[in-house]
């Protein structure tokens, strides 16, 4: 073969990858442009509740700066997020560290740990919105039992956001346990052995060798509970559909509310798309910091 | 002949002729006219349609057509709805409908498909429209056109616990001050029992704060404005939030009709103010059986005006075989499936099913039973449909209801703060077009 036809070859390869490969990539791109297209286009329309529908500009925008339901399911949404996200990582890598170092623990109790987030969010919204009842709940029983004053648990406005970071952490710890263990047993055990000759306590091992060399993980981790919990509907909705009063109304909550209930969809597009690229601005400042930290 | 003469014996020619040719339409109602069509139902999976779709086989059988069931729960059933009507698409033919609630939003959406002319020209000789709540079929008339045909009756009804009445000294309850009355009567005779129980979640609290209102003589609107901040308004407001506040159960805020049924049937409350249609979920068990009572809600300033709404069957206005539709509407409202729907516990919008014999049999099986139906009868002649604000935002008027409500509870506002603030943001509800 020629070194000319040689160099033809590649050229006419790639040509023919791309040609089959184009259906699925147009196919999946249209899939994702669309909706998000579409979504733009009914954020620029306001829609009466009996379905009118009118070209607005930015109008949904401005309006949604004015609007101080907005401003409130935005902080609802962010105090939600960091509180729960908090308490994931801390218990997260604590149950992580656990299973790591507990190598006896039986296959069904490293399964029981690690349970709760393959429950669907209904079933456990559910299943929390009975067991915290203040009147025929067994949280109040058990607090009354050893001596502490009854909660009103989803019904107080002051308590009702510290208490679905816990269902939510209840739910989802588990899964970042599952990440930082994959973090854990993928640690080279050469930096561990030196550590043991130069008489490294087991507190120093984790601060100086452990944390740092997992912080990729762990960031990792944030990314995907991030995008979670920014978005956060399921529980919130079965629970208390954003009471008492506006206390756990997040910004998905609202924007549902807006779109679904009081049929306006062009404003709930706004919102959501609003909502989106705080998503977004979470993602990328996280994957900077995850480029920052990696070994 | 006098001109009035004339005009009286033209008019009743006329109605000759109409009922003739409605007699001879009805002579030739065939249920097999759309066989082989397939209609779709797109139903809320409530105990309504659970008892309806119970006998969907009788329906395929009697007509040949097809019924498909798309169920859904109700908010679920909304979002579906309207999705489906905002693309125009057909793929819904009937659907469930709360007049109430959605009627006007729907209606002036253009979404409902007029069933005037079919109820009266495409029904069967037994099927008699005139035999259903007049006042249903009115609240589901908007301009002129019937867009729903109802399923059943239903309202917010008190249950209360006769033995605990009697252990604290309860008299009968006449009026709204009485309710009070004995909801401080049993906290202090026994701290166990929860007095009184409502709705408190806010987008609940419309159902049972209506009657109230109206029961007190208030009214929502007053000259094209929100009238919450009115005396009756506030009383309203003070009286309902307080019950529940002083009186509910911890987290009352989050409650609606399965937290209340679930308290009640497990003897935790003595006062229960909820809808009739929970009669069957809170005598499961037959704990309550014994021990329980039922009455309409007692008597305000206005005396007794009870709220009674029912869920109706529409056909999508932009179905492409509204006629098939009706039949089932047809076959769904009909006498014999309301009196099957009726022994299931479902209250029946004709007042002549509760003559029926089967019916009174299954009636007369428990006193709770004939004191639900009294309640109900009580329910078709006084009540009003008025649920929230009739407007055509009226499932975002009861928002604001809620929140004022909630905000009573919680002690965040006094109820004048409470009621000013719901009024500014109903007013622009109301001026929206």
């Amino acid at each position: 073969m020629t070194p000319a036809a040689q160099a033809v070859r590649p050229d006419r390869q790639r040509a023919e990858l791309a040609a089959l490969s184009a259906p699925a990539v147009l196919f999946t791109l249209g899939m994702i442009a669309f909706p998000v297209a579409y979504t733009v286009w009914l954020g620029f329309h306001a829609f009466s509740s009996t379905g009118r529908q009118s070209f607005v500009g930015l109008g949904n925008y401005s309006k949604l700066i004015a609007d101080s339901e907005f401003w409130h399911g935005l902080w609802v949404t962010l105090a939600l997020y960091i509180l729960s996200l908090v308490l994931q990582l801390v218990l997260g890598v604590w149950l992580a560290l656990l299973l790591f170092h507990a190598k006896r623990l039986p296959g069904f109790v490293r399964s029981l740990f690690i349970s709760p987030f393959m429950m669907p969010p209904v079933v456990a919204g559910l299943m929390w919105l009975v067991i915290l009842d203040p009147s025929i709940g067994a949280a109040n029983y058990v607090l009354q039992a050893v001596g502490l004053p009854p909660s009103e648990w989803l019904a107080s406005p002051i308590w009702v956001i510290p208490t679905l970071a816990l269902i939510d952490t209840w739910q989802w710890a588990p899964y970042v346990a599952l990440i930082v263990l994959g973090g854990l047993q993928s640690l080279p055990p050469s930096v561990y052995e030196a550590a043991q000759i130069d008489g490294a306590s087991a507190y120093t091992t984790f601060r100086r060798i452990t944390l740092p060399l997992l912080l990729p993980t762990i960031v990792t981790a944030t990314i995907l509970r991030s995008v979670d919990l920014l978005r956060f509907f399921d529980i919130i909705y079965i629970t208390t559909q954003g009471g008492p009063g506006n206390a756990s109304n997040t910004l998905n909550i609202y924007g549902f509310r807006v779109g679904f209930e009081f049929f306006n969809i062009g404003y709930a597009s706004a919102l959501m798309l609003t909502l989106t690229a705080v998503v977004f601005g979470a993602v990328l400042a996280l994957n900077r910091l995850r480029g920052a930290v990696a070994w | 002949m006098s001109k009035d003469a004339l005009a009286t014996r033209v008019v009743i020619s006329l109605m000759a002729l109409g009922a003739a040719t409605t007699a001879a339409c009805a002579a030739d109602f065939d249920w097999k006219k759309f066989q082989g069509k397939t209609v779709t139902f797109l139903a809320n999976n409530n105990p309504v349609s659970q008892a309806l779709l119970i006998h969907k086989g009788d329906f395929e059988k009697l007509t040949g057509i097809s019924l498909k069931v798309d169920g859904y729960q109700e908010q679920q059933m909304r979002q579906r709805l309207v999705t489906v009507m905002n693309a125009r698409s057909d793929e819904v033919d009937v659907f469930m409908s709360l007049p109430s609630r959605e009627g006007e939003q729907f209606a002036a959406a253009g979404w409902y498909g007029d069933l005037s002319t079919v109820s009266k020209n495409e029904a069967s000789k037994d099927y008699d429209l005139a035999g259903l709540s007049q006042a249903l079929l009115k609240a589901a008339t908007f301009g002129g056109k019937l867009t729903s045909v109802p399923l059943n009756i239903e309202g917010p009804i008190l249950y209360y616990r006769t033995d605990i009445f009697k252990k604290c000294g309860v008299e009968k309850l006449a009026t709204i001050k009485d309710v009070e009355v004995a909801a401080q009567k049993i906290k202090a005779c026994d701290s166990a029992i929860t007095p009184f129980v409502s709705r408190g979640l806010k987008p609940a609290v419309a159902y049972t704060f209506s009657n109230m209102l109206h029961n007190i003589g208030g009214s929502y609107m007053a000259n094209g404005k929100s009238n919450l901040c009115s005396a009756k308004g506030k009383e309203t407001l003070d009286t309902y939030s307080r019950l529940l506040r002083d009186y509910g159960p911890p987290g009352v805020v989050n409650y609606s009709f399965q937290q209340i049924s679930a308290l009640y049937r497990t003897g935790r409350a003595a006062m229960s103010f909820e809808s009739s249609n929970e009669l069957r979920t809170v005598m499961e068990g037959g704990e309550r059986l014994k021990d329980t009572a039922l009455a309409p809600f007692p008597a305000g300033d206005a005396g007794q005006v009870p709220t009674a709404i029912g869920w109706g069957l529409a056909v999508s206005a932009f179905s492409k075989k509204p006629d098939a539709a009706w039949y089932f509407v047809q076959w769904a409202t009909s006498p014999e499936i309301q009196k099957r729907m009726a022994v299931q516990g479902i209250a029946p919008p004709r007042p002549a099913v509760a003559n029926d014999p089967e019916y009174r049999k299954w009636i007369d099986e428990e006193p709770v039973r004939k004191q639900w139906q009294a309640a109900l009868d009580v329910l078709a002649t006084k009540g009003s449909s008025e649920v929230g604000y009739p407007i055509v935002a009226n499932p975002e008027s009861r928002e604001f209801i809620g929140q004022a409500v909630q905000d009573l509870i919680l002690k965040q506002k006094t109820v004048d703060q409470a009621c000013a603030d719901a009024d500014r943001g109903l007013d622009a509800l109301i001026a929206q077009k």
